[in-house]
């Protein structure tokens, strides 16, 4: 196997761009869900620290730090010390496959007598272009039940338990719900890849012979129904309210995580916030056009991809912000509630658009 | 040579934590090492460039079949991890019967199994050509499949169905 050094060095730097962008969503995520939790409840929030107390994440993070890392007598110790790491991984792995920006050429360039991208070179801005993408992100987010699980476990604490098994039997109904949503995005496709799913979302089309819409999957008739089943599934795949069962607070005390603290507990918060925003990155490629900036073709230049990088950037935050937005304004469901939903509901919802899109497919308009 | 440091490497990983399956007391230790056995071998299908496989390994196995195991286990709470076998007779038989497959597997593999580099037809594994196959060629074995996972739905329903009566007396379904 030869290595391209140019290659190499190219994917370093893609991942260096995507860890620091994934490692900075943590603390700013926290402080919009304080300062945004307090919006809506008619109260200030934290603002001591810094201007509108930005600076508390990293009082928090010092907090985390200082703090004594207590490990319960009769726990499970290794499995007790892994888990948090087994689900911050999936997190922060899942990025992995959803590009963020329009590709463009590196033109050729001489720098210190050393030809640097011989012929132009294309810098695609995704970390991993692999031919099953959309089955990666599925195979992670299954993955990141274990790190409930396993801490629910080993925490040997009933409420604990109570939350890993809870998680586990949310994650699988919900997972299905969230694959079959996803199978009609696929279906129009005719492709696996992510990168082929936001091309296919560029340009416009004609909605009713009257409006010029960009093509994004979430605007097509034939699609709007999995767009809904795929963020509700969303939703319960990271454990957020109305269906933050693992947790639970009021009923389970703080559920997987009772047992943790110091920065044990401080890697689950993050595995939480990096998990939302692994998802609103896949739901912002599969449905809201990806990088694509609406009505406008965006130049194969360095300005092009900037844009549309920052376009991405754009509807992951506010897909964030709706994490926060649905967390503070929706009561959590009852368990029961909550899997005849997953089952009775959303599956037969994800059903009948694969049929409708089929049907579109069939009657060849899309 | 990178392919084979990191093929050895997830062979090593895999074996090990089989190993570790069959050996520990601990039924969810247990479980969790299956889980990162089949992601080895997941490994082992990305180097045999069958991306697809591999995804369909993790999503599959890793994902749902491992969860709902891990699920039971932690339901029914096993907690006896120094208890002895009850019967001796098993123990023996499962010794007896698992050597025997191991020593027929060795031989097979050892007969038939093609140790040259290249496959003798070319290799396809992608989601497209696998979908063309088992709707094409392999229809009605697939269509068999899916009458007998029905019917194992059925029967799961059956055995599950009391709660209908109970939907009656509080209005509500209790499971």
């Amino acid at each position: 196997m030869a290595f391209d050094t140019t290659d190499v060095i190219l994917s370093l730097v893609k991942i260096a761009i995507v860890l620091a962008m994934m490692l900075q969503v943590t603390p700013i995520m926290a402080w919009v869900e304080r300062r945004g939790s307090a919006l809506m409840q008619d109260r200030p929030g934290p603002n001591r620290v810094g201007p509108f107390g930005l600076f508390q994440a990293f009082a928090d993070a010092l907090k985390f730090i200082l703090k004594e890392d207590i490990i319960p007598a009769r726990a499970h110790k290794w499995l007790y010390t892994l888990a948090p790491a087994i689900g911050l991984l999936p997190a922060l792995t899942t990025i992995a496959v959803v590009p963020w920006g329009r590709p463009f050429l590196l033109a050729e360039r001489e720098v210190g007598g050393r030809i640097l991208f011989e012929g132009g070179r294309w810098f695609v801005p995704v970390v991993a272009d692999v031919s099953v993408g959309i089955l990666v992100v599925f195979a992670l987010a299954s993955f990141s039940v274990y790190g409930i699980t396993t801490a629910g476990w080993a925490s040997n604490n009933k409420y604990s338990l109570f939350g890993g098994i809870r998680a586990s039997a949310q994650m699988i109904s919900y997972e299905l719900a969230l694959t079959l949503a996803a199978v009609s995005v696929l279906l129009a496709t005719g492709s696996l890849k992510l990168t082929d799913v936001v091309w296919h979302q560029t340009g416009t089309f004609v909605l009713f012979d009257t409006l010029r819409l960009p093509a994004w999957n979430v605007l097509s008739p034939s699609m709007w129904l999995s767009f809904i089943v795929f963020v509700v599934a969303a939703f319960a795949e990271t454990n957020r309210l109305p269906f933050d069962f693992a947790e639970a607070d009021a009923e389970l005390v703080a559920g997987y995580h009772t047992e943790y603290s110091s920065m044990k507990f401080a890697l689950f918060f993050m595995a939480e916030y990096m998990a939302m925003a692994s998802m609103s990155a896949v739901i912002a490629t599969l449905y809201l056009g990806g990088w694509d900036i609406p009505w406008y073709n965006e130049p194969p230049t360095f300005l092009g991809f900037l844009l549309s990088a920052l376009f991405f950037v754009a509807k992951v935050g506010f897909l964030l912000f709706f994490f926060v937005w649905i967390r503070w304004t929706i009561p959590r469901l009852k368990y029961d509630i909550l899997m005849r939903l997953g089952w009775k509901v959303f599956l037969p919802m994800a059903f009948v658009n694969i049929l409708l899109v089929a049907g579109f497919i069939a009657m060849r308009w899309i | 040579m990178f392919e084979y440091l990191i093929f050895f490497f997830f062979a090593a990983v895999a074996v090990i934590f089989a190993l570790v399956v069959i050996l520990h007391r601990n039924p969810v230790v247990g479980a969790l090492s299956l889980v990162v056995s089949f992601f080895a071998l997941a490994v082992m299908y990305v180097l045999l460039d069958a991306p697809f496989m591999a995804a369909l390994q993790i999503i599959v196995y890793s994902g749902a079949i491992m969860v709902l195991f891990l699920f039971v286990i932690m339901l029914l709470n096993l907690q006896h991890e120094k208890e002895p076998s009850t019967r001796p007779v098993q123990q023996w038989l499962g010794y007896l019967t698992s050597s025997a497959f191991a020593i027929s597997l060795v031989y097979y593999l050892g007969k038939y199994a093609v140790m040259s580099g290249a496959l003798p037809v070319p290799f396809i594994a992608d989601a497209r050509a696998i979908g063309r196959r088992m709707f094409e060629a392999y229809i009605f074995p697939f269509e068999a499949v899916s009458i007998l996972l029905l019917a194992a739905i059925v029967g799961a329903l059956m055995l599950t169905g009391r709660s209908e009566q109970r939907e009656n007396t509080s209005g509500e379904v209790i499971r």
